[in-house]
């Protein structure tokens, strides 16, 4: 079932969504980038990855600032699937001991 | 000690062959994408969203943060100004993400760069464009982004995500709380490998430092998800600063 109000909602958010997509590609599509310029966009999209993961530094619990620590450290030395297991594993592993 | 490494591309490379690529280089990021999607959908289900509206908000929306945001600001019936407001904010990091794919897609036609865009989340824009900037050196901006390699991980993502929240919703009482065995790790996992991927040195990165530090004050006196865009806009606001045209 699908509620009418809900649809509408649903719709309202996803459009909004979709603007957000497509407008920095539409105001900047038809502008000609000097080489800084490229250089300045080249830098953005790291600005926005460590803002989104800052908070996982600032967490209250021990377990979870040894985690992102040897996260950190596994990012620097491995590829994708072994950062995350170790990750994901070092979490679990200290989050059942430091109680 | 290879940080992400996308396969590279070889010369006898095919659409379908840069399709299979993306697939293959999307496949470790479900390790957090199909536990979020369960919580996400299980959350919906304790909102009374029904079987069929679980999959129209993960599919027309496809934007997994906003779409926690609007749950939590979920009401009944829902205030639709709010919900546009929360949705607005939270996703204002795309038009960042978009503004720095123009130079890689300028040149490809609005029918293929307007659908392709739809798709476009954290984590397909950041593998799509750690990879074109390693083909940039080998082909120019014409070829640097490989547009097949990107839907190869567009499908992966999105199938995953509208599969999953609906699976979420359908076992949702069943779960519990799935972040002791610690799925919600993958999440930075993921980020740093690409930072680490983008890293060019550290006076390129200053930024990047600038952006942190802000975000940090911003997450610790600041309400909600703010930290994200102040951090971002201060990040980038320094780049004008630091980096010059002499650099350039």
């Amino acid at each position: 079932m699908i509620q009418m109000s809900t649809f509408i909602a649903i719709l309202l958010v996803a459009l909004t969504t979709y603007c957000t997509r497509i407008l920095g590609y539409v105001l900047l599509k038809n502008k000609t980038l000097s080489k800084r310029q490229r250089k300045i966009l080249e830098v953005i999209p790291g600005c926005v990855l460590i803002s989104m993961i800052t908070p996982y530094f600032l967490r209250d619990d021990p377990a979870d600032l040894i985690a992102i620590m040897s996260t950190l450290f596994a990012a620097s030395r491995f590829g994708m699937l072994p950062t995350i297991l170790i990750s994901m594993a070092s979490a679990a592993i200290l989050r059942t001991l430091l109680v | 000690m290879p940080p992400f490494q996308p396969r590279i591309t070889p010369s006898d490379a095919t659409p379908l062959s840069e399709f299979q690529r993306g697939v293959k280089d999307c496949i470790p990021l479900l390790l957090g994408v199909i536990p979020l999607a369960l919580v996400l959908g299980a959350t919906a289900a304790q909102k009374d969203f029904s079987l069929l509206e679980v999959p129209l908000l993960t599919g027309l929306n496809f934007a997994g943060g906003s779409e926690f945001a609007v749950l939590e600001a979920w009401t009944d019936p829902p205030h639709l100004l709010t919900l546009i407001f929360i949705t607005f904010l939270i996703n204002s990091r795309y038009i960042l993400l978009g503004a720095s794919l123009v130079p890689y897609l300028r040149h490809l036609p609005n029918r293929k760069i307007f659908p392709a865009l739809f798709f476009m989340v954290d984590e397909s824009w950041a593998l799509s464009l750690t990879d074109a900037q390693r083909r940039l050196a080998q082909f120019g901006y014409r070829y640097a982004f490989s547009l097949p390699y990107y839907a190869g991980l567009c499908i992966v993502l999105y199938l995953a995500w509208v599969g999953f929240t609906t699976l979420g919703a359908l076992l949702g009482p069943v779960l519990g709380d799935i972040n002791r065995f610690g799925f919600d790790m993958a999440f930075p996992a993921i980020m740093l490998v690409l930072l680490k991927g983008m890293w060019k040195g550290f006076t390129e990165a200053r930024p990047w430092l600038i952006s942190f530090i802000c975000a940090a004050l911003a997450y610790s006196y600041l309400p909600g998800n703010w930290y994200v865009l102040i951090g971002a806009l201060a990040g980038i606001a320094s780049a004008f600063w630091l980096i010059q045209e002499d650099e350039a």
